[in-house]
């Protein structure tokens, strides 16, 4: 097993999860928070995903 | 603090990750060393996450947050003087008799290099260490689930152990290494956002570091150290360096099985070496996601807020006597609630369980290891088939957890006891390294100077700490001398157990007879041949790594000296 496959996939459902957050309540804050928060950490998480499962696409490639 | 749906959601996928990985895992168990040892096969970047994450569990996670409010960057002297030398010391001439010798665990390495006794010793006090940590851990998430989201105790101890027992139970050793990587990433996903939120609210480092200008020493990690009542942590110069960067880390990384065990899971000779060179490097720059956090706290909670009331305040608890005192162990989790909206929060969450998982499955790994192969099949049944001793590892797997749970709530009734046993886990490794130093680098040193020196510097160290008083703790014969802090005291106990048993184990070799130098081939320096790499990449050699790892760390020192 290629651990960056299921991580990759937690980490973009993560992403989709707190982008939709962002999204869908932009005004969500906490007391001290001055930013949407979860949109940019959710891009963040969502680029991290899918860059963990294009790493595993290219070495299950070079392996075949 | 108060959960969204989402939240739960996010905990949820979680939780059904770890159990996926495990059982996806499971198939790959078909020998006690796959369950155990992970038949050596796990890929160099996995071992060397796997390798830092180990360490990293709720209770450092908790910690690391409160001694940076505490004790300020000062913290920060745990990575950059402690771990990261040690690290680099265990990939560069440590690592090589480990693998290269075949052992299965650490007390079976003394066992090879000096005799039973000394593994018997070892095995034991490991096996308690792991049972006891790994319980006065559960206490204290438990505790902090029903004191921030009131959560019932025993419920939320229980389903936590309760999945980790099940992926490890599954997937061995490698289902706990694969999940600590899964977890690590998860923990700077969940905190890298508070670090960074909380240090701009403080309006940078350059912000923080203005607002804390009545207390200069909680922004500077050496200009404050030249004496131990200039600084909150009370420690001075000798001690930190000495104590902390050498002994006490050393020990800790370079001989705790916890760790040493993810390094021996790892495919070859040169990634075993490399794993705590690789972990070295995410590892130094950990302070900032775990310990700013902390640092930051302190300056919010002397920025007026619009209602004239501070940004933040320090939580407080009822201490002793009566009054108030600060509760630094909350730091994290209130900060989380001061910046956290529903949705982050979840992730932050989700981030504190898998630290305690990972921490615990760190623990149960080591301890269903060592107790298998180092007291089942040496003292109780020996040349048993391998079938029978997966059985037996499977079957400590499940006991570990539940002995664990039943300390967790010896932790809650004895809070007395388990500071004699925190003191104990903090010096068990600082003697452990001076057998280890002696053991591979002079071959001379013979297994009754060895067991002695060890015996020694164990037994002296919890005897120093009944007599010394530091903080209200110790002194429980008597009291001969006080330490400005439990820091320095920790410190220096480990330096005395140190040279104890360094100085007992060269007595009492020289008075007893070496063993022939070809039983120690693999074992010594200098009757082992190892490999220098001249055909791997350049930056595929440990020894690069460990220059540019070092060159890395000195820039931190000075950078926030």
């Amino acid at each position: 097993m290629d651990l960056r496959v299921p991580s990759g996939w937690f980490f973009t459902l993560l992403g989709v999860i707190l982008v939709g957050m962002g999204l869908i309540t932009p005004d969500a804050r906490a007391a001290l928070t001055d930013v949407n928060v979860n949109l940019y950490s959710g891009i963040a998480m969502l680029i991290f995903g899918l860059f963990l499962l294009l790493m595993a696409r290219l070495a299950a490639g070079k392996s075949r | 603090m108060k959960l969204a749906p989402v939240d739960y959601v996010i905990l949820a996928t979680y939780f059904a990750m770890v159990l996926g990985i495990g059982w996806m895992l499971r198939k790959r168990v078909s020998t006690s060393g796959d369950f155990l040892t992970s038949g050596r096969a796990v890929p160099v970047w996995i071992t060397s996450l796997a390798f830092i994450a180990a360490n990293l569990g709720a209770q450092e996670l908790i910690g690391m947050a409160a001694s940076g409010a505490k004790y300020g960057i000062m913290t920060a002297h745990f990575y950059w003087i402690g771990a990261i030398p040690a690290m680099v010391f265990m990939g560069l001439f440590m690592m090589p008799f480990y693998y290269g010798s075949k052992a299965r665990s650490v007390p079976e390495f003394l066992k090879m290099r000096f005799d039973e006794k000394t593994r018997g010793f070892n095995a034991f006090m490991f096996a308690v260490m792991t049972i006891f940590s790994s319980g006065i851990s559960m206490y204290a998430l438990g505790l902090l689930l029903h004191l921030v989201l009131g959560w019932n105790f025993t419920a939320s101890v229980l389903a936590t152990a309760v999945i980790v027992l099940a992926y490890t139970y599954l997937g061995g050793l490698t289902s706990a290494i694969y999940n600590e990587v899964l977890q690590f990433f998860l923990i700077v996903a969940g905190f890298a956002p508070l670090a960074i939120l909380s240090c701009a609210k403080a309006g940078g480092w350059h912000g923080i570091v203005s607002r804390l200008s009545e207390t200069p020493a909680m922004t500077h990690s050496w200009k404050y150290i030249g004496n131990a009542s200039d600084n909150p942590m009370g420690v001075e110069i000798f001690g930190v360096v000495a104590g902390l960067g050498f002994v006490l880390s050393f020990g800790y990384w370079c001989t705790n099985f916890l760790v040493v065990q993810r390094a021996m899971a790892a495919d070859s000779m040169s990634a075993a070496r490399r794993t705590p060179l690789i972990g070295a490097i995410p590892k130094m720059f950990l302070p900032f996601v775990v310990i700013l956090p902390g640092i930051a706290a302190v300056a919010l909670a002397k920025i007026a807020g619009p209602g004239g009331a501070h940004l933040y305040e320090l939580p407080m608890k009822l201490g002793a006597a009566g009054v108030m005192v600060k509760d630094y162990d909350q730091v994290l989790t209130t900060l989380m609630a001061k910046f956290y909206p529903a949705g982050i929060l979840g992730v932050g969450l989700t981030g504190l369980m898998a630290s305690f998982m990972s921490g615990m499955a760190g623990n149960v790994t080591a301890f269903n290891t060592v107790f298998t192969y180092d007291i089942y099949q040496s003292y109780i049944r020996k040349g048993a088939p391998d079938s029978h001793y997966l059985a037996v590892g499977k079957m400590t797997t499940i006991i570990g957890v539940a002995l664990s749970i039943g300390a967790a709530y010896l932790a809650g009734y004895y809070n007395n006891i388990m500071d004699i046993l925190q003191f104990v886990f903090g010096v068990v490794n600082a003697p452990l390294f001076a057998t280890f130093l002696l053991g591979m680098f002079w071959k001379r040193t013979t297994a009754n100077g060895a067991f002695s020196g060890l015996v020694t510097g164990t037994f002296g160290a919890v005897l120093i700490w009944c007599f010394t008083v530091a903080e209200g703790k110790g002194g429980v014969f008597g009291h001969l001398y006080e330490f400005r802090s439990t820091m320095a005291q920790n410190f220096w106990i480990a330096i005395v157990a140190f040279t104890s048993c360094f100085l007992v184990t060269v007595v009492v070799t020289t008075f007893t007879a070496p063993r022939k130098e070809s039983e120690l081939e693999g074992l010594v320096y200098g009757l082992t041949k190892i490999r220098r790499d001249e055909n791997a990449k350049w930056y595929e050699r440990p020894v690069v790594l460990a220059v540019f790892v070092l060159v890395l760390a000195v820039i931190l020192n000075i950078w926030f000296a």
